[in-house]
């Protein structure tokens, strides 16, 4: 295993914490109600390295994945790139820089700004939740340092992107991003990786705290493409007094995905808006659990999920509502959808809640269904094929999620990336279809 | 030039028969009323006409201009020449009812219309339809009213222009103001170039849009056929009086 780049003494510390908690806990199987349950029987994890690369000049230098995701360069706030175990570029736009805006390696962060850095590191993450937990706690390397200081405006959004290019390898990647008080700003987080002939890991921990009236637009964007990417990972949100953040993470490609989204209203007028879209096709497995977690007053949510499956693919989705005692006055709400487009995929679409207090409004709901053959009879008798059909009904179901990133790139890359998805299984569903009508 | 019924024998999948053998002629240019009570078969005709994979056709079959449609896939069946204004319109979510109607009005063409040529079309549509502007942003039927979507399916008639034009119900549920609205937008569109078949429960809407040609259904037959009398006559004995005629008649 890596030895740390940091010789921050604090940070050495949890380092030591979490390599006791990760030697001491087995593999994890996760298993849920019914028929699921994610299993790493089949990742070769001693096969896998963290494998360090040089430094580069420019986005062209990456696998064409990269570019084709993050969008123009004069649009970019700031860019940092870990491929692999390495930071291997980080850029950030003069102006941006200029508003007191940092954006680096979280490994140079520890060294430039321990102060700042130790404060919020892990204070909502815990090495102890798990194996993969305390393995990223442990082995990180790279990682990225979001920084934006109080009353300022951003309005080009900051990336950062975990990349895997190579099988073999085992990326542990942290990112820590704080958005200070009043302030606006757009971050992506983007994990991507081109069609690996092999296994990697993907290890991560990414934890954002929006402090009091910050304003945040969040998005994550994984498309693992179609090699044997493991992912497993934590995120967790924080959003502080009076501070609005609106998240909406697309899943759209893992061999494997197990990740734990969490987004945490902690004060009185934090307010939230979770939107997410997962798209699995081959043989892929995806395991989601979110929690919406309210611990105060006056505390708002909204979270919508859709799904789509093609092929053998698997999907679970659970969400969870949980409102403390204390947090009376808090709204919230929970829908999930998950569409079969494939006789042989699998899916379930889990709401639960738990309200230890009186006075609030939550509820949830959530739909598992097949695409709905009127829908199609009513477009085909407009003329439309079959196909085109489908295809318009699928992308007009992910549409209210789409248009929810508010950010006209990113969206036309999502629209992109499901039309392409559609067309890749174009026959198989719209036989499923036809043979159901 | 005319859409052609011979025979049809139609059954839900799985369940026992409900169309008995329909006859039914409708020139491009006459309007036909075919009405009857809850449970006749009108709606069952008019989902079979369009292929609507839910029905089964046992016996019988379904020509336009003299070309076997029995066994053609709905979106065929749209672009030869068929619309179905529905009498439950599905909701679209995510498609804009302007770009739905680009699409629908595209399916029928080599070439796609021209963006400008588009826009002029359905603005003089909607205007006939006194649809607000706004209408054509949000998704197609999401939130709408009853009359609303009736409309929207009058519009998608006016934008598309089929030979024959089977309207399911599309007077039920409408107050008196939509139904008139409705009315004028399809006796507007009437004309040499289009064959409308009207299925009602009611003789309500018949007093906007006159037919020529009146059908009666029964438990899945035409049981009479006439002119435009023949809708006063119901009016004036009801359903139970006509089917203790064809009883009587039948004895």
């Amino acid at each position: 295993m890596p030895a740390s780049a940091s010789t921050n003494r604090f940070l050495e510390e949890r380092r030591r914490a979490a390599l006791e908690v990760y030697e001491r806990e087995p593999v994890p199987t996760w298993r849920r109600s019914g028929f699921w349950t994610t299993s790493l029987k089949r990742l070769r994890l001693d096969e896998l390295e963290p494998r360090r690369y040089e430094p580069l000049d420019s986005v062209q230098d990456l696998d064409p994945v990269v570019a084709e995701a993050i969008g123009e360069p004069d649009e970019l706030g700031g860019l940092i790139v870990q491929r692999g175990a390495s930071t291997v570029l980080c850029w950030l736009d003069p102006e941006v820089a200029e508003q007191g805006v940092v954006l680096s390696s979280l490994e140079r962060a520890f060294e430039k700004r321990p102060e700042a850095v130790e404060r919020w590191y892990m204070r909502r993450l815990s090495e102890g939740e798990g194996k993969f937990p305390a393995a990223t706690a442990a082995f990180w390397t790279g990682g990225a340092f979001v920084w934006v200081p109080p009353e300022v405006a951003v309005e080009k959004p900051l990336q950062v992107v975990y990349l895997l290019d190579e099988p073999g390898v085992a990326q542990y990647a942290h990112t820590l991003g704080v958005v200070g008080e009043l302030s606006q700003c757009r971050i992506r987080e983007y994990d991507l990786a081109p069609d690996l002939d092999g296994q990697a890991l993907h290890s991560g921990a990414f934890e954002l705290y929006c402090r009091a009236g910050s304003q945040v637009r969040l998005a994550h964007f994984q498309d693992w493409g179609a090699g044997e990417v493991h992912d497993i990972s934590t995120k967790r949100v924080e959003i502080a007094r009076d501070a609005h953040c609106a998240w909406t993470p697309i899943h759209l490609g893992g061999h494997l995905t197990r990740q734990t989204l969490d987004i945490v209203t902690a004060e009185s007028g934090s307010d939230m808006r979770h939107k997410g879209i997962y798209f699995t096709e081959g043989a892929e497995h995806l395991d989601l659990f979110t929690t919406d977690l309210k611990e105060q007053p006056h505390t708002n949510g909204d979270t919508v999920w859709k799904g789509a499956l093609t092929g053998e693919s698997r999907a679970s989705y659970e969400g969870l509502i949980q409102i403390v005692r204390g947090a009376q006055e808090s709204h919230t709400y929970l829908q999930t959808h998950s569409m079969l487009l494939s006789p042989r995929a699998r899916t379930d679409a889990i709401p639960s809640l738990i309200v230890e207090t009186d006075n609030v409004s939550a509820s949830h709901g959530g739909t598992v269904g097949e695409l709905d053959d009127e829908l199609v009879f009513y477009m085909m008798t407009r003329g439309i094929p079959r196909s085109e059909a489908v295809r318009i009904l699928v992308e007009g179901y992910f549409e209210e999620v789409v248009q929810a990133l508010e950010d006209p790139s990113l969206e036309a890359l999502v629209r992109r990336r499901i039309a392409a998805k559609l067309e890749a299984a174009e026959e198989q569903v719209v036989e499923f279809i036809a043979e159901r009508g | 030039m005319s859409l052609e019924i011979q025979n049809l024998h139609v059954r839900v999948e799985g369940a026992d028969e409900i169309l008995h053998g329909v006859d039914l002629r409708v020139e491009k240019g006459e309007t036909h009323a075919l009405m009857g009570p809850n449970g006749s078969g009108k709606s069952t005709l008019a989902n079979t006409i369009m292929g609507n994979p839910s029905y089964e056709i046992t016996e019988g079959g379904i020509f336009l201009n003299g070309e076997d449609l029995t066994e053609a896939d709905p979106d065929e069946r749209a672009r030869a020449g068929i619309f179905m204004a529905f009498q439950y319109p599905a909701t679209i979510p995510g498609v804009s009812v302007a770009n739905f109607l680009r699409l629908a009005v595209n399916a029928g063409r080599e070439e796609p219309i021209r963006v400008k040529e588009f826009g002029e079309l359905l603005r003089k549509n909607m205007e006939m339809l006194k649809i607000d502007p706004q209408f054509n942003k949000r998704y197609l039927n999401e939130g709408f009213s009853g009359g609303e979507k009736k409309r929207a399916e009058i519009l998608q008639l006016a934008m598309l222009r089929p030979e024959i034009a089977v309207l399911d119900e599309t007077d039920s549920g409408l107050d008196i103001d939509a139904l008139r609205i409705v009315s004028d937008g399809v006796n507007e569109l009437r004309g040499p170039e289009l064959g409308a078949l009207i299925i009602t429960h009611y003789t309500r809407i018949l007093r906007y849009v006159r037919p020529e040609f009146v059908h009666i259904m029964l438990d899945g037959r035409i049981v009479r056929q006439g002119g435009p009398e023949l809708a006063d006559l119901l009016e004036a004995e009801g359903y139970e009086g006509i089917r203790a005629e064809v009883a009587a008649s039948a004895g």
